[in-house]
């Protein structure tokens, strides 16, 4: 079984075991040595004399070898790029067979049942045995016999090759032919249509006679008219004596017994002492066994099939087993085997489980070629991120796999994550989680241009307004293995006149801030950065003529320190010092905001720009942001609540010493409507949002720092800034998401793959609590605005790209948006 | 104020002797009240005939008028003594351009009234435009953010173009008062004041003027009527005495407390009476009467308005609340950025752990 997670996304596919095994049979050769990976045990099953004389009488030896296996080999595979994605692991065993959803197969089969020969090995691998002699050649010879004639095994010619052409099972005690769907067909290799020799009819048949679960078994041919032959297999199924009670046991990472070969010239007493050690041995072991994970219901549903059946038959340890191996497997414990049952014969039925204790957790890279190598990364920072399940002496599970694989994915310094359990080879029952890692290049540099052509007067470009644009930037990944990080960039929308307007931003990352092995999570940034926006203070009015824009360049360095409480709570608190500078379109510094006279003039009489009046504004003030997040994705939906305090504390440092305290609350609740099955088909439940923002500031505030009101994260339907500034700021919000089925089909008779499709209804309200003329030079007024607005309308969400209908309270005018990413 | 010579008041021998006298009088009065300067200002939409009432004020023709054109757009300041009595009136530019508020005009004209004192504002309109619009609204309550509501306590409505023949079916008395009650709504809506407060004045005033007997013109009773309709549905007993009361004295209480609307005609045109004095349509002086409602308005007891930085910039809302910042970051951090924090705790804590992890602390007790 292979996971493979571009990405992000992590798609499971869980193949059903039993299901692929059978594939792996057609197909692939899964040869294993038999030392190393497999797993069995052995058991004497009946101490007691009296089913032991009926035990001796049907079956060769005493002793039961019950061995199962499965293919187990778990790999997690997570690439980020494409061509490392069929990088299956070079255990040996990994056959890049298509059966599988990837990759590296393998794992323990082919439970090679040493000593008397495990029949469940050869129940639950028959693949094992099978391949290795299935003849390549295609040809078949005639079997040369009247048609429609009995033939005993023994009298089949030992040079023909025939060809199989139909394989019957008779159930001698029901005196029934039984169909392909009964769960012995499994355990056959043979294939109706394959050709096979004498040799291979004759082992095939001692594999069965020898698994244990028949008492007795038969193999005849019958020959058909064209030369091909029929099969019939005639058993009588083993049965045990009715049991009543259950047990589980977990015998992972326990030694196992190895029968004692019993000489068959012992004394009726000498055998009696023999079994009851044999007893007493198993009661220890039973005693010693860790308690398993199987929970009550699930035990009590098997107990519930041993009471329905009366005796214990091999069908029905078949059902048992398959019950307790999908509990597990449902459950995510892909390593987990019934490798054994116990006990039979006795009023007890013991399963033994080995869960999938982990023994060992290796952490490893690799260079790109996939060799193994000696990573930069320092293997505490990838240690933290492992969740305390992958650590030795925990079961495996997968779930916890995945978070690891998640939770490295999250600290982005890898191009390829494999989270891949193997069985432990020293160690039986045992783990080993193996962790491969390919790291990304710690140095990169981009450049990514763009030309921008703006349309001049009636609508043409000119050539003057071509201008070459782009991005320059670098990143210097995982600094000393510490995931410290530098990076920067510089983007300019003309490369030829680049000081019109520059934007660089240079920042170092510093995680760890109290060791990696301290369990706080802090880290640190600092950064200097330009940046330059249009300020939607300066923004008009509805029926305002264009009112000339004002950009804001700030520039400046910043300090903080982020704690992380969960993956998505966190506080952040720093210093940040800028300088604010104010221009106008043709990039002159501008100290007042400016408008457009109905003479056709412009006439700069407007509200300041900046705190001192003069177009540059410097100051520092200290900055913090708590941010208490317990959203979660239900079906791709999101659930929860988000609660975000913003707090920027001027300290009287700067231009006209200010000093304020502006904070804001937003408060956003994500109500689930609906309860819903979880999966992730499933449809994703209707959400009622609920959304606030207050907003206010008390002390000096600056044009640049006021609140706007409208637009697409504030009040839709609106312009950036369309509804007023304000010194204090209220916005309320609310939108019911609801998934609709009708579109996602009528999309489909479109055979547009639309996944996510959601539509949605929403109505918000902003308004400036009276606080515009708070503002010096009330710019809302200035410009002609209301302060305040409410929008309603319906949306559809398709995929990325909102489509929005949005009323306008104000004017009850409606217009159509589109817009990308989430509002809330 | 240095930069205007204060002349002689010429214009006022050009009176008729009757107007000539009720202006001394009227002076005196105030003169008797320490009140040796009055500084008039005159605002409204332009052409409504703001200058024109100024140089009829002063009877000289002070500041140029145009029938077609605009005046400057700077405000003129005349200021005219005579007798140890200075008055200035002040004529502005109108406030309104391309059908919106002018704020640069406003703001010209706050510069120049700065450091001045107001004693009376002349909301000047015109009596024959028949309705009141938003931008009636727009220009009071420009009036009023940039001076303050205070300055309604000291303002007069002045309705100019009284001499008219009022559209059919009404008669004048009717029209004008309908016309008033219209522009008084908007004084009030613009300059927000509000509708109780604005006839709690009347009430106080009607009861404390309850026996004074003052002169005054009948004809303003219909709209004193009109005022006072709504004030008697409030107030029951109010009406018991207003049957009872002189129709005079109502009409000087109204005039007096409330925004006083005053009619002027300054047309030459204008019918005069025997003493050649211009008069109304209803027979006033109107000259006369204007000033002495100017008088009344000066000594109602509220203050003159003093325009200084602080009036036209309005209080610096970046100043307000300053000292109390530190309280609020206490405050913010005690009690939103800690609570906040316990609730990331409590959520850390009652985290659901899906089942493999709680089968792995075991917690689980084989229940699940």
């Amino acid at each position: 079984m292979a996971f493979c997670a571009p990405g992000q996304l992590l798609s499971l596919s869980h193949s059903p075991s039993l299901h692929s095994r059978r594939r792996i049979a057609t197909t692939t050769t899964q040869a294993l040595p038999a030392s190393s990976s497999t797993i069995k045990c052995d058991l004497s099953s009946t101490p007691n004399p009296e089913p032991l004389k009926c035990a001796s009488k049907t079956l060769p030896t005493l002793t039961k070898t019950l061995a199962c296996s499965t293919a187990a080999g778990i790999l997690f595979h997570l690439s980020t790029s494409i061509p490392s994605l069929i990088s299956s692991p070079g255990d040996g065993n990994g056959t890049g067979n298509g059966d599988f959803s990837g990759g590296g197969g393998g794992g323990w089969n082919g439970g090679d049942g040493g000593g008397n020969g495990g029949f469940w090995s050869r129940i639950f691998s028959p693949s094992a045995m099978a391949k290795e002699e299935e003849s390549q050649s295609p040809d078949w010879d005639s079997h040369g016999l009247p048609a429609n004639i009995v033939v005993q095994l023994s009298k089949l010619s030992g040079f023909k090759k025939y060809k199989v052409s139909e394989i019957l099972f008779f159930d001698r005690r029901r005196w029934a032919t039984v169909g392909t769907e009964d769960s012995f067909f499994e355990m056959v290799s043979l294939q109706p249509g394959g050709i096979y020799t004498k040799a291979h009819l004759q082992k095939e048949l001692e594999t069965l006679a020898t698994c244990g679960m028949f008492e007795k078994v038969d193999l005849e041919g019958k020959t058909k008219p064209d030369g091909t032959i029929g099969v019939t297999i005639s058993f009588t199924e083993s049965t045990w004596q009715s049991a009543d009670t259950f047990r589980c046991i977990n015998v992972g990472l326990m030694p196992q017994t190895k029968p004692i070969e019993m000489d068959p010239d012992m004394t009726d007493k000498e055998k009696f002492e023999y079994y009851r050690s044999q007893e007493k041995d198993y009661r220890r072991r039973i005693d010693r066994a860790k308690p398993c994970l199987l929970p009550l219901p699930v035990h009590r549903e098997v107990l519930g099939m041993l009471r329905e059946q009366g005796k214990v038959s091999a069908r029905l340890l078949q059902r048992i087993r398959d019950r307790v191996q999908k509990w597990y497997h449902d459950e995510g414990y892909a390593c987990a085997q019934v490798v054994n049952f116990g006990n039979l014969n006795t009023k007890e039925v013991v399963c033994e489980v080995v869960e999938g204790d982990i023994t060992q957790l290796v952490i490893q890279f690799q260079d790109k070629l996939g060799n193994v190598s000696e990573g930069n990364t320092q293997l505490a920072v990838v240690r933290r991120e492992l969740p305390k399940q992958l650590r030795q002496g925990h079961v495996f599970n997968i779930e916890a796999g995945k978070q690891a694989l998640r939770n490295i994915n999250s600290l982005a310094l890898f191009s390829n994550i494999e989270v891949n359990p193997r069985p432990d080879e020293k160690n039986e029952g045992g783990i080993i989680v193996e962790i491969k890692l390919k790291e990304l290049e710690q140095k990169t540099a981009e450049v990514s241009t763009e030309w921008s052509i703006v349309p001049g007067r009636q609508g043409r470009p000119t050539l003057a307004s071509i201008q070459p644009g782009g991005t320059v930037s670098f990143e210097h990944r995982n600094l000393k293995g510490l995931n410290r990080s530098l990076l920067g960039s510089v983007t300019t929308s003309n490369f030829l006149n680049p000081q019109d307007d520059l934007a660089f931003k240079l920042e170092y990352v510093h995680p760890y801030l109290d060791g990696v092995y301290d369990a706080r999570n802090r880290s640190f940034r600092a950064s200097c950065f330009n940046i330059r926006k249009l300020s939607p203070v300066f923004t008009g009015g509805p029926g305002v003529d264009e009112v000339p824009p004002i950009w804001v360049d700030r520039a400046g360095i910043k300090a903080n320190i982020t704690e992380s409480f969960t993956r998505q709570s966190k506080f952040m608190y720093g210093l940040v010092m800028e300088e604010i500078t104010t221009r106008d379109e043709s990039s002159h510094i501008s100290p007042n905001g400016q408008r457009q006279l109905p003479s056709g003039g412009i006439s700069a009489d407007g509200p300041p720009t900046t705190l001192s009046g003069t177009g540059i504004d410097r100051m520092a003030f200290a900055q913090a942001n708590i941010t208490r997040d317990t959203t979660k994705f239900v079906n791709g939906a999101i659930v929860g609540e988000r609660n975000v305090f913003q707090l920027d504390q001027g300290v009287g440092i700067g231009s006209k010493f200010p000093f304020f305290n502006r904070h804001q609350l937003t408060v956003t609740r994500f109500l689930q409507l609906k309860q819903v099955e979880e999966g992730s088909s499933k449809p994703p439940p209707p959400v009622l949002v609920l959304h606030g923002h207050y907003g206010g500031c008390v002390g000096d505030l600056p044009s640049y720092d006021a609140f706007t009101l409208g637009g697409p994260y504030s009040v839709r339907g609106y312009n950036m800034g369309e509804l007023g500034a304000c010194r204090n700021i209220l916005e309320v919000g609310t939108t019911v998401v609801e998934l609709c089925y009708k579109l996602q089909t009528l999309a489909a008779e479109l055979r547009i793959p639309v996944r996510n499709t959601h539509v949605f209804a929403f109505a918000e309200h902003g308004n400036d609590l009276g606080s515009s003329k708070d503002l010096k030079g009330n710019p809302t007024e200035f410009y002609r605005r209301v302060g305040h607005g409410s929008s309603y309308g319906v949306g559809v969400k398709l995929g990325l790209v909102r489509a929005e209908y949005a009323v306008d309270h104000n004017s009850g005018t409606g217009a159509v948006f589109f817009r990308f990413g989430e509002r809330f | 104020m240095a930069s205007h010579l204060t002349r002689e008041w010429a214009g006022i021998q050009q009176f008729p002797a009757a107007t000539l006298a009720k202006l001394l009088e009227l002076m005196g009065k105030l003169k008797q009240e320490n009140v040796s300067s009055l500084t008039i200002l005159v605002m409204g939409k332009g052409g409504v005939g703001k200058s024109s009432t100024v140089n009829s004020i002063i009877g000289e023709r002070v500041v140029a008028v145009s029938a077609f054109q605009s005046e400057g757009p700077r405000p003129v300041m005349v200021s005219r003594s005579r007798a140890g009595f200075t008055l200035n009136i002040i004529d502005t530019p109108g406030l309104v351009e391309g059908g919106y508020v002018n704020d640069q005009a406003l703001e010209i004209i706050k510069r120049f009234l700065l450091n001045k004192t107001i004693d009376v504002l002349l909301y000047v309109d015109r009596l024959d435009a028949y309705r009141v619009d938003n931008l009636d609204r727009q220009v009071i309550k420009a009036i009023t953010d940039s001076f303050g509501k205070g300055i309604w306590r000291r303002g007069l409505v002045v309705l100019t173009h009284a001499q008219l023949s009022p559209p059919d079916g009404l008669n004048y008395d009717d029209f004008f008062s309908r016309r008033s009650e219209a522009l008084l709504k908007v004084v009030r809506l613009g300059a927000r004041i509000k509708k109780q407060e604005f006839q709690m004045v009347d009430r106080v005033s009607l009861l404390e003027r309850h026996h004074e007997a003052l002169e005054c013109n009948m004809d303003d009773f219909s709209s004193i009527m009109l005022g006072l309709r709504e004030s008697l549905k409030l107030f029951a007993y109010t009406k018991k005495q207003a049957a009872t009361m002189p129709m005079l004295e109502i009409a000087v209480s109204i005039n007096d407390s409330a925004i006083p609307v005053v009619l002027v005609e300054n047309s030459g045109r204008c019918n005069k009476n025997d003493g050649d004095e211009k008069i109304l349509p209803n027979g006033t002086a109107w000259i006369p009467n204007l000033m002495e409602i100017i008088t009344d308005v000066v000594s109602n007891g509220s203050k003159a308005i003093v325009v200084d930085q602080k009036l036209i910039e309005g209080p610096n809302p970046n100043d307000r609340g300053k000292f109390l910042i530190p309280f609020i970051l206490a405050f913010q951090y005690f009690f939103v950025v800690k609570r906040i924090q316990r609730a990331i705790k409590d959520d850390i804590s009652k985290e659901s752990k899906p089942l493999w992890e709680l089968r792995d602390m075991g917690l689980a007790n084989r229940d699940f």
